[in-house]
């Protein structure tokens, strides 16, 4: 298998088949129709402390949401083109993110270990979380910091 | 055009912190689905940390379950921790 990016510059060249790019574009549905089982997108910031999370939320609005809505049009816009900018590519990146969140809670995942035993012929989430993982650890090779 | 600065202003010490002011820690929980690679940049590109205490603080929420990533004023500290939890990473504040 083909190295699916590499860095050019500020750009990132992006070679990935079609149904590749398929899987990449309907992760947003994906993301839209989770009940974000566990609350792995939903994490509070001072859990001990209600008065205090009720402020934080007050103060950071719907912010969280629009960041992440803002990433997923990015990749949507994005999924198709042969080379993408650094911001974009990190969009990408927490997408993928977010979606494997997703997907592991579907799967039931709560502890570590679980890739030693995980077969990707188990079911067709297992097969995606797999390969966003494959996806996001090829994004984080060519982004640097 | 100028002003003239008082030479010193003396302010009542009411012994009050206030809570803006006292310090903060951000807290980094371990999660068994961000891969390794991902949380070290997510520190790097945040926090500014080396490539070797990026590692360090990954190794640490792993193995021990949390580490401190940042800390400061409550505002600097729950703004890390909306950026944390923008890239996936389940963070919390703590009193320092």
């Amino acid at each position: 298998m083909s190295t699916p990016f590499t860095r050019k510059g500020a750009e990132v060249r992006v070679r990935l088949d079609a149904d590749s790019r398929a899987v990449l574009a309907a992760l947003p549905e994906l993301l839209a129709g989770s009940d974000d089982a566990g609350g792995r997108l939903s994490y509070r910031v001072h859990p001990s402390d209600a008065e205090a999370e009720a402020r934080y939320r007050d103060l950071v609005g719907d912010s969280l949401d629009d960041l992440r809505r803002e990433d997923r049009s990015t990749l949507t816009r994005s999924c198709g083109d042969a080379t993408i900018g650094l911001e974009e590519a990190e969009a990408w990146m927490r997408v993928i993110g977010e979606a494997r969140l997703v997907l592991a809670a579907r799967l039931g995942i709560s502890h570590d270990g679980w890739e030693e035993e995980a077969d990707p012929g188990q079911s067709p989430e297992m097969a995606l979380l797999g390969y966003l993982g494959y996806l996001q650890d090829g994004l984080v090779g060519v982004l640097g910091v | 055009m100028t002003t003239v600065a008082p030479d010193r202003i003396d302010l009542p010490d009411t012994g009050e912190t206030h809570e803006v002011d006292r310090a903060w820690q951000v807290v980094v929980w371990n999660d068994p689905v961000n891969l390794m690679s991902y949380v070290v940049w997510v520190f790097r590109k945040l926090f500014g940390h080396t490539v070797e205490e990026a590692t360090r603080l990954m190794l640490q929420v792993h193995h021990e379950g949390r580490a401190v990533v940042s800390s400061g004023p409550l505002e600097k500290a729950e703004l890390d921790c909306h950026r944390l939890h923008h890239h996936g990473l389940w963070a919390t504040l703590e009193r320092a």
